[in-house]
């Protein structure tokens, strides 16, 4: 599978959020605006690369017993790494998404990934995988995140629409599982259609 | 191919993979550091700013503690040439109906609120957080105003303050937020 | 030799189907509908003519344009949640609000998981539910339309009884400082008050009730259920403390616990199959919506606790199962 493929892959045949569906709780509870999701998708993306990289370079030199505490040490570093950068250049998305950056370290995904595919495969390939899902990540995100924007606030990527308020439960819990689900069926009937 | 799992290769594998991650996420955190101390600064300055005439000292250097009626509060003082030309006063109130509420009122020095800003709320969207000015005028409604003459409660309790409509528990929490904060500043006016 | 016709059975037919059953509940609300006519005027007989009109133009355009399968408005199903789901909203809500509460009603509740029979929650409340938690602002706001008749009734201040009881108690008032307040006669709440087209008068529902169980439409159980668990919960609350808690009476005739128990919870649906789940299932939603009333920060709990108690049914029908025909 050639590397790019790799990347089509985990955005659309393997999308982590509408197939995989790994990594549900900031996926719902991020995705309150585009702006919001997409922040946090990119996050999560920084993080499954750079993790992806780090964990397939030791992982010849790691016994298997204590793998997965070692994978975990990894990935937390990396996330409080990016926590440091988020909260130093972009504080206000930074307080926005609060909680639910540290949460990466427990997001499936990222561990999922280090563990099927990062210490099986190359530096390079597993740079590539974890690019293709945190890309595929981020996309259904801001998806989701745009769809409640529009529907829960008249607004896109935060500039208004109309003065009014929108359907307020979008913007809330239900709103997130009644959109997810829908977004989940469109998503998996283009998948069938296109192959 | 993974290494061979005996007690020794997992300690210090273990080990080792712990001491590279704390190194790195401390270098970060050295490197970082005052860029995030620096962000937290700014926020409550632009809070601070927002509220208050125009000053050129530092507030938050010359802030300070008060308690009135139990509340604590922090006052900071907003300085022009030397002369006080206003108080922003960081009060909080528990009765939101979604929780705490934390503002930030500036006073001028004869009382008059100049500006209010909303520091953190956990109240409803849609409703009680209208009480940011991002999200409605309700706000707006007290600046200018003197507690002295303009009472601080809705109208619907005898007050002068225009309630949000469906959101009166808001809109009460807020006016007892600001409250607090006058009361702190009628304590440092006696001091 | 003439031929003999086998076919399987049933070979005795009952008159019951979907369509007389759903002919009966709208009868059965007719009552309730005349007085908030009467009280609300033009405004309700809109806002219900618009609903029953959205809510079966969603069941026809998802079935017949959607899914491409038959087409089942003739069943009268998609019209009663028009009704309910218009008896649920304030008189003075907006046709749109209405035309959303619809498609989330028939489309999200009911057709996206397989249409009648296979909805897990009641489709008007789901609809009722959702436009409670998206326009917070409108769906409280009761302020009376002027009615044909004038108003027979003050229009207070806009909310409900439970509204007012809900404010004036979290500003640290006792119930004897609001019920002298307040009008809040029982005669009143008997003939007609403040609220939502449904909840306008207890004996026009009391009334409907009687024609279903006479029609052997539903089963006493779950209203009794309900109504009797909301009373007793009520009732030991009020004994402990009877200036924070509102007394059983109040209870029964304020909200939608009426409209709730007698044509919400007993849709076949979404409610438990046999006597005794039935029971259980009453009881259920009367300890709910009386605590979310008393400790919740909703005035008015019965719609939350049937959409709860509904998750609860496919558990209860596993583990309560009905009687089998013949056997003791």
């Amino acid at each position: 599978m050639s590397n790019l493929s790799l990347i089509t892959k985990g955005i659309i045949k393997e999308n982590p959020t509408f197939v995989l569906m790994l990594g549900m709780c900031p996926t719902l509870g991020t995705t309150t605006s585009a702006m919001n999701g997409l922040g946090m998708g990119l996050a999560t993306m920084v993080v499954l690369v750079l993790s992806n990289m780090a964990i397939s370079s030791v992982a010849s030199f790691i016994p298997a017993k204590v793998r997965i505490p070692c994978y975990i040490v990894i990935i937390a570093a990396f996330v409080t790494i990016v926590q440091f950068v988020m909260q130093a250049y972009v504080p206000a998305l930074y307080e926005t998404l609060g909680l639910f950056i540290p949460l990466i370290v427990v997001n499936c995904i990222v561990l999922g990934r280090a563990e099927a595919f990062a210490s099986k495969n190359s530096v390079i390939r597993s740079a590539f995988d974890g690019l293709g899902i945190g890309l595929g990540f981020a996309c259904s995100l801001t998806v989701l995140g745009f769809v409640r924007e529009l529907f829960g606030g008249l607004s896109v990527f935060g500039h208004k629409l109309a003065d009014a308020d929108g359907m307020l439960a979008f913007v809330l819990a239900p709103g997130a599982f009644i959109v997810l689900g829908y977004l989940m069926v469109l998503f998996n009937k283009a998948k069938t259609k296109i192959s | 191919m993974a290494k061979e799992s005996t007690f020794s290769n997992m300690v210090i594998t273990l080990f080792v993979v712990c001491l590279v991650a704390s190194a790195g996420v401390g270098g970060i955190y050295a490197l970082t550091k005052d860029l995030i101390d620096a962000a937290k600064i700014a926020k409550v300055n632009s809070a601070i700013s927002g509220v208050v005439p125009d000053f050129d000292n530092d507030p938050s250097a010359e802030k300070f503690e008060v308690t009135t009626d139990g509340k604590t509060s922090m006052v900071y003082p907003a300085k022009k040439d030397g002369e006080i030309v206003g108080y922003a006063i960081e009060a909080a109130t528990s009765k939101g109906f979604g929780g705490a509420i934390v503002l930030m009122v500036g006073f001028e020095p004869d009382g008059t609120i100049y500006n209010t800003a909303v520091i953190s709320h956990t109240e409803t969207p849609g409703l009680g957080d209208k009480i940011d000015v991002k999200k409605s005028n309700f706000s707006v409604q007290f600046n200018g105003k003197n507690p002295e003459t303009f009472h601080l409660s809705v109208k619907k309790d005898g007050g002068d303050v225009d309630a949000i409509t469906a959101s009166t528990i808001s809109s009460r929490a807020f006016c007892d937020a600001v409250e607090t904060a006058y009361k702190t500043f009628k304590d440092i006016q006696q001091k | 030799m003439k031929k003999l016709l086998v076919s399987p059975s049933p070979h005795i037919h009952g008159k019951d189907n979907t369509r007389n059953l759903m002919r009966d509940v709208i009868i059965a609300l007719l009552p309730s509908l005349a007085v908030s006519i009467y009280f609300f005027g033009f405004s309700a007989l809109r806002l219900t003519l618009i609903g029953v009109a959205a809510c079966v133009a969603v069941e026809y355009l998802i079935e017949k344009y959607m899914l491409r399968t038959k087409v089942t408005i003739g069943d009268y199903s998609a019209a009663v949640t028009g009704i309910l789901l218009a008896m649920n909203l304030p008189p003075n809500a907006p046709w749109w609000i209405m035309v959303i509460g619809s498609i989330v009603a028939i489309g999200i509740a009911k057709m996206t998981f397989g249409g009648l029979g296979q909805n897990l929650f009641n489709p008007a409340l789901v609809g009722r539910v959702f436009l409670l938690v998206s326009f917070p602002v409108i769906m409280t706001d009761w302020t009376m339309p002027d009615s044909w008749f004038g108003s027979a009734i003050d229009a207070s201040s806009g909310a409900t009884p439970l509204g007012i009881v809900k404010e004036a108690l979290s500003k640290g008032e006792t119930l004897q400082q609001i019920f002298a307040e307040h009008d809040f006669s029982y005669t009143q709440m008997l003939f007609a008050r403040v609220g939502s087209v449904g909840e306008i008068s207890a004996l026009a529902l009391l009334i409907g009730l009687v024609y279903l169980l006479v029609r052997k439409v539903i089963a006493p159980h779950i209203p009794i259920a309900i109504l009797g668990t909301v009373a007793v919960f009520s009732g030991i609350l009020w004994g402990v403390d009877s200036t924070r808690y509102t007394d059983p009476l109040f209870n029964l005739l304020t909200g939608g616990v009426l409209l709730g128990s007698i044509f919400m919870a007993t849709d076949y649906v979404t409610s438990p199959m046999s006597h005794k789940g039935m029971v259980i299932y009453g009881i259920g939603i009367g300890i709910i919506t009386v605590l979310i009333r008393q400790f919740g920060s909703y005035p008015e709990g019965i719609s939350f606790a049937i959409l709860i108690m509904n998750a609860t049914v496919p558990l209860i029908n596993m583990y309560v199962k009905p009687k089998r025909f013949g056997r003791k």
